[in-house]
């Protein structure tokens, strides 16, 4: 039997991480998917930064460090693949400016107020979605996807500061464009 | 900064766990399919490199497993699941609204009546937490069902009841991102299918079998 320089073992564990690393990717289709539907005007665009997300986590054009937190990872790379498809079709991303506030609001939530957000139609958050700008909304939903603050400044390339304020704006304009809509 | 009512706590986390709800979309089952394609196919240089061995004891186990689909009943796990979950996508993604749209199950029962060759035993009117929407006829595993609609929040949750005599174990499986709940029960099958958690869903099957 004529031995490979490399050994046998080592062969086979190499091809079953690979296989491993995509088949635990795959895992996270349908929350990519999620995530790409808000982001995006079309559900073919939301398709297309999918599978560009993939070809790329899994075509060796990123390279996932070791003890990564895989999940955190592909979602970084689709917020790439987004900004880049935005590019292509010259769409321009408002950058919320960190700098400014919110302006004032006097917020007033009665019982009879809560109750109405607790039968919240999708439409109408749909549409408060939609009014945030692209990156508060990237934020905003990365948290209701139940990643950390910590984990969004890894995904987002910020301060773990700069993922707090923009949470806690775009809270504030989500809570005062669901007011306006009752 | 906004001048903040102590409620907007309250009214923020209503609105995380509305936007939890919305942002979980389930990925169009050709996505799903292309993309095993293309990053799980990378399998087969590995495979080529499998011993003679290897192939045999490869070639033994597919003998195995063709022998057991053939034993097993034709209705497999994954047939059921995935007609279940293809039903409940027809109710969700419909234009039409429901055949029947009803928050009274003294409505929408008796609407099944000569559509169906069995009465549906579903005595579960809805409640705060699962308002009944109505309901619609199915097509399930061939046969005629009924389809009872809720609503669980911005969820949609799909009860299929069918007549069944097979003795179907409780199972709760995850197809496409839906959860699907079965079981079978007096010589009728029910499924529930939603894309809601599995809390809320086992919620539903308790009121259901009450």
């Amino acid at each position: 039997m004529v031995l490979s320089r490399k050994p046998r073992l080592a062969v086979v564990a190499e091809r079953a991480d690979e296989l491993s690393l995509a088949e635990q990717a795959l895992a996270y289709v349908d929350e990519l998917y999620g995530l790409a539907r808000h982001l995006c005007q079309t559900p073919s665009d939301a398709e297309d930064i999918v599978q560009e997300t993939y070809a790329r986590a899994l075509g060796g054009v990123a390279r996932l460090a070791p003890a990564a937190n895989l999940r955190a990872w592909l979602f970084r790379i689709l917020r790439n693949c987004f900004i880049d498809q935005a590019r292509r079709k010259k769409i321009v991303l408002e950058i919320p400016d960190d700098t400014v506030g919110e302006r004032a609001v006097s917020e007033v939530w009665d019982a009879a107020a809560l109750d109405q957000l607790r039968y919240l139609a999708a439409a109408d958050l749909e549409r408060a979605l939609g009014e945030l700008p692209v990156e508060l909304r990237f934020i905003v939903l990365l948290d209701a996807q139940g990643f950390s603050e910590a984990e969004i400044a890894e995904i987002a390339r910020c301060a773990a500061g700069t993922v707090k304020s923009r949470l806690s704006r775009a809270r504030a304009r989500l809570r005062a464009t669901l007011k306006e809509t009752r | 900064m906004s001048e903040l009512d102590p409620n907007s706590s309250e009214a923020d986390r209503l609105i995380a766990a509305a936007l939890a709800d919305h942002v979980r979309r389930p990925a169009p089952r050709r996505l799903h399919d292309q993309l095993a394609r293309a990053h799980l196919a990378q399998r087969s240089p590995w495979r080529t490199r499998i011993s003679l061995a290897s192939a045999f004891a490869l070639g033994a186990a597919v003998a195995a497993a063709v022998a057991i689909a053939v034993i097993r009943p034709p209705v497999t796990d994954a047939v059921f699941v995935d007609e279940a979950v293809g039903d409940h996508l027809r109710i969700i993604d419909a234009q039409h609204p429901l055949e029947v749209a009803s928050s009274d199950l003294h409505n929408v029962k008796p609407w099944f009546t000569g559509r169906l060759d069995f009465a549906p035993p579903v005595s579960f009117v809805g409640d705060d937490e699962f308002h009944l929407r109505g309901g619609e006829l199915a097509v399930f595993l061939g046969h005629k069902a009924a389809a009872f609609v809720y609503q669980r929040r911005l969820h949609t949750i799909s009860a299929f009841v069918f007549a069944d005599t097979e003795p179907r174990p409780r199972s709760e499986t995850t197809a496409r991102g839906f959860h699907v709940i079965a079981w079978a029960s007096g010589g009728f099958g029910f499924a529930l299918v939603s894309d809601v958690g599995w809390d809320d869903l086992r919620l539903l099957e308790a009121r259901l079998r009450n």
